[in-house]
């Protein structure tokens, strides 16, 4: 029996007689008792209806044996053998031996079926167990196929993300770089600015007093004075006016403004020669010229700060986007300032081999940590207290060199301190 | 679960014999065999083994009629007690009127009782089982062994749930005949409770469980 879940399965059920033998069963063994002589051989149920019978041509005779069939120990049926009364001992031992023929028969057919069915029903739910497990695996292997598949394009999208993010926080730093450029630069050129103005303020008193005494003289020539009146009268205000001390003073007022808006001019055309605004094409350039460049528009920086120390050799040019050797150094030598402090002696050397230039900037501060050689050059790494660092200045180096085709390592620079080594392939030229 | 069938008079009750493996269920059955009247009770059916080891059941069929004419049918089985034929445990626990949980007096098996009487509350459940209301006695078989655990012990274990804990010794045949006999009486008071045994068929429990347990006469008729 199965019920509605698929899972029940009911043993050992209630049989009839009917159900557990069979004809071939039942009447061989009353064709027996015929052949030993008896009239007829039946078995009837408990309502007296025949389940199965055997009679001889010859008629039925008296009622010679009745005898009870048990089912479990119920009893139900009977079984009747009638013949001719000579024969009653006879019979009735026949009877008797049929009865147990037919128990035995009933035992065995019902352990059969009991067999049968206790292994129908195990075979069955287990069946059933391993179609629910299977089913469950099923559904368990399209949610993880599904989560694989979504895990791919997730992770594609994170990708791209981070690529975008990545891009953006390189592009900042590369700003946040030049910001910081612009106000020192700003002060550089605030400096000569100021005291030009400042000479201009005077030069613009002076030139009152000088069309005062310009004034003064026509207007004692309109008077038709004696000359030796003008000449003294002349002579008074001229020191009145105290122009003998602005004359002096009016020369170096004058160069000074003048070397102070030279110095304008060279910052300006530093900067400008530094940012590369002008060229955004690939161009031949000496790494030496960008170089000073640098130190030139990091002056500010550096007065009183650092020591430079050069040891630079002539260069063959290289074929690059003009813009990236300043990124470069002017990373590694803010990096060199951050981290070496007051009295940094830096120390740039350059050379070329025949195949690579070589360049390497070397401070004396407090050197990088093996373990984190690996580590520097990655975005968002930096040793400084939060806030303080982008960790991307180093990042910025690492990928401006390697669109020069070259590679960035740091070691020990001889004596303490960091040494940073960027070699550039010529290949390109 | 009762099997009840009104209109013929009839009504089939099934009472399983259940435990860790090799606690005795076969031999109770064997021993309720030899010892009970051969009178209304069936052949003991022992269903194909394997080394002696109980695979699918044993079945001992017992068969009575009330004096209103009512034919009672006591169908007593018993399970594998074996951990891997827990199919065939779920199959055979099926509408049981009445459990008795046979376990093992040997103190090494004392983990075995537990893992089985666990294995009897689930499967129970899963058949769709009351435990708290289906008929159900423990016996504490081999009770002859010489290191079985003390029954003051058992009883402090097993009393205060409620369910009655009988002693026996199958080899010897001692404590077969109560264990069943209590089983029926209380499968007998849930019957009556729902088709009036007494009232309506004239069938006190005292006729019921006397019946079932009838020792064989030994002056009287044997097995054929």
């Amino acid at each position: 029996m199965t019920g509605s879940d698929g899972l029940i399965f009911v043993v050992g059920e209630e049989k009839s007689l009917r159900e557990l033998l069979l004809d071939s069963d039942v009447l061989p063994l009353l064709n027996g008792v015929l052949a030993a002589g008896a009239g007829s051989a039946r078995l009837l149920d408990q309502e007296g209806e025949e389940l199965w019978g055997a009679s001889a041509p010859g008629g039925r005779g008296e009622l010679l044996a009745e005898l009870p069939v048990l089912l479990e120990g119920e009893p139900v049926a009977r079984l009747r053998i009638s013949g001719e009364g000579c024969g009653r001992e006879r019979l009735q031992a026949c009877a008797e031996l049929l009865r147990v023929a037919l128990d035995t028969v009933i035992r065995n057919n019902l352990k059969r079926v009991l067999t049968t069915e206790i292994h129908t029903s195990v075979v069955n739910s287990s069946h059933q167990a391993l179609l629910k497990i299977n089913a469950d695996l099923s559904l368990s292997e399209a949610r993880y196929r599904e989560l694989a598949e979504n895990l791919e394009t997730r992770v594609k999208e994170r990708s791209a993300e981070l690529k975008r993010a990545h891009t953006h926080i390189l592009q900042q730093e590369k700003m946040a770089a030049i910001g910081q450029l612009a106000a020192g630069v700003a002060h550089e050129i605030n400096n000569p600015l100021g005291f030009i103005t400042s000479n201009l303020h005077t030069l613009q008193k002076y030139v009152s007093r000088f069309c005062a005494m310009l004034q003064f003289y026509r207007d004692h020539l309109k008077l038709d004075l004696p000359m030796e009146t003008v000449s003294a009268e002349g002579e008074r205000k001229w020191r009145e006016l105290k122009l003998p001390q602005v004359m002096a003073d009016v020369a170096d007022l004058l160069s000074q403004s003048l070397t102070g808006a030279e110095r304008v001019t060279r910052i300006v055309a530093d900067l400008k020669g530094f940012s590369h605004v002008d060229d955004a094409q690939e161009m031949p350039v000496d790494l030496n010229e960008e170089l000073e460049r640098t130190l030139g528009v990091l002056s500010h920086a550096l007065a009183g700060r650092a020591e430079m120390v050069r040891e630079l050799q002539p260069l063959p040019r290289v074929t690059c986007n003009p813009q990236l050797p300043g990124q470069i150094f002017l990373n590694l030598l803010q990096n060199a300032l951050t981290h070496a402090g007051d009295g940094v002696r830096i120390t740039l050397a350059s050379l070329f081999d025949g195949e690579r230039i070589r360049i390497s900037i070397a401070d004396n501060g407090p050197g990088v940590p093996a373990a984190l050689r690996g580590q520097i050059f990655e975005p968002f790494f930096t040793t400084q207290p939060v806030g303080s660092g982008t960790g991307m200045g180093l990042a910025v180096v690492y990928e401006a060199v390697l669109n020069l085709g070259g590679t960035v390592t740091v070691a020990d620079a001889p004596g303490g301190g960091a040494d940073f080594i960027i070699t550039i392939p010529t290949g390109k030229d | 679960m009762i099997e009840y069938n009104e209109k013929e008079r009839r009504m089939v009750l099934k009472l399983v014999y259940y435990g860790p493996a090799l606690s005795g269920k076969t031999t109770n059955l064997l021993q309720l065999h030899e010892k009970l009247t051969r009178q209304g009770r069936g052949e003991l059916m022992v269903l194909d083994t394997s080394g002696d080891r109980t695979i699918y059941f044993d079945l001992l069929p017992f068969f009575l009629t009330a004096p209103s004419g009512l034919r009672i049918k006591v169908k007593a089985y018993t399970v594998p007690g074996q951990v891997c034929h827990d199919a065939t445990r779920k199959a055979v626990l099926q509408r049981a009127d009445g459990i008795a949980f046979i376990a093992d007096s040997n103190p090494a098996e004392a983990q075995s009782n537990f893992a089985s009487f666990d294995n009897l509350e689930r499967n129970m459940s899963l058949v769709g089982l009351d435990i708290d209301t289906l008929p159900l006695v423990i016996q504490f078989n081999k009770r002859d062994l010489p290191e079985a655990i003390c029954e003051r012990e058992i009883r402090n274990t097993w009393e205060p749930t409620g369910i009655p804990v009988l002693m026996a010794s199958a080899l010897r045949g001692s404590g077969v005949t109560e264990t069943f006999g209590a089983l029926a009486g209380l499968v007998y008071h849930r019957v009556d409770a729902r088709y009036g045994l007494a009232a309506t068929h004239g069938l006190s429990c005292e006729e019921f469980v006397g019946q079932l347990t009838c020792v064989r006469d030994e002056t009287g008729e044997g097995e054929p």
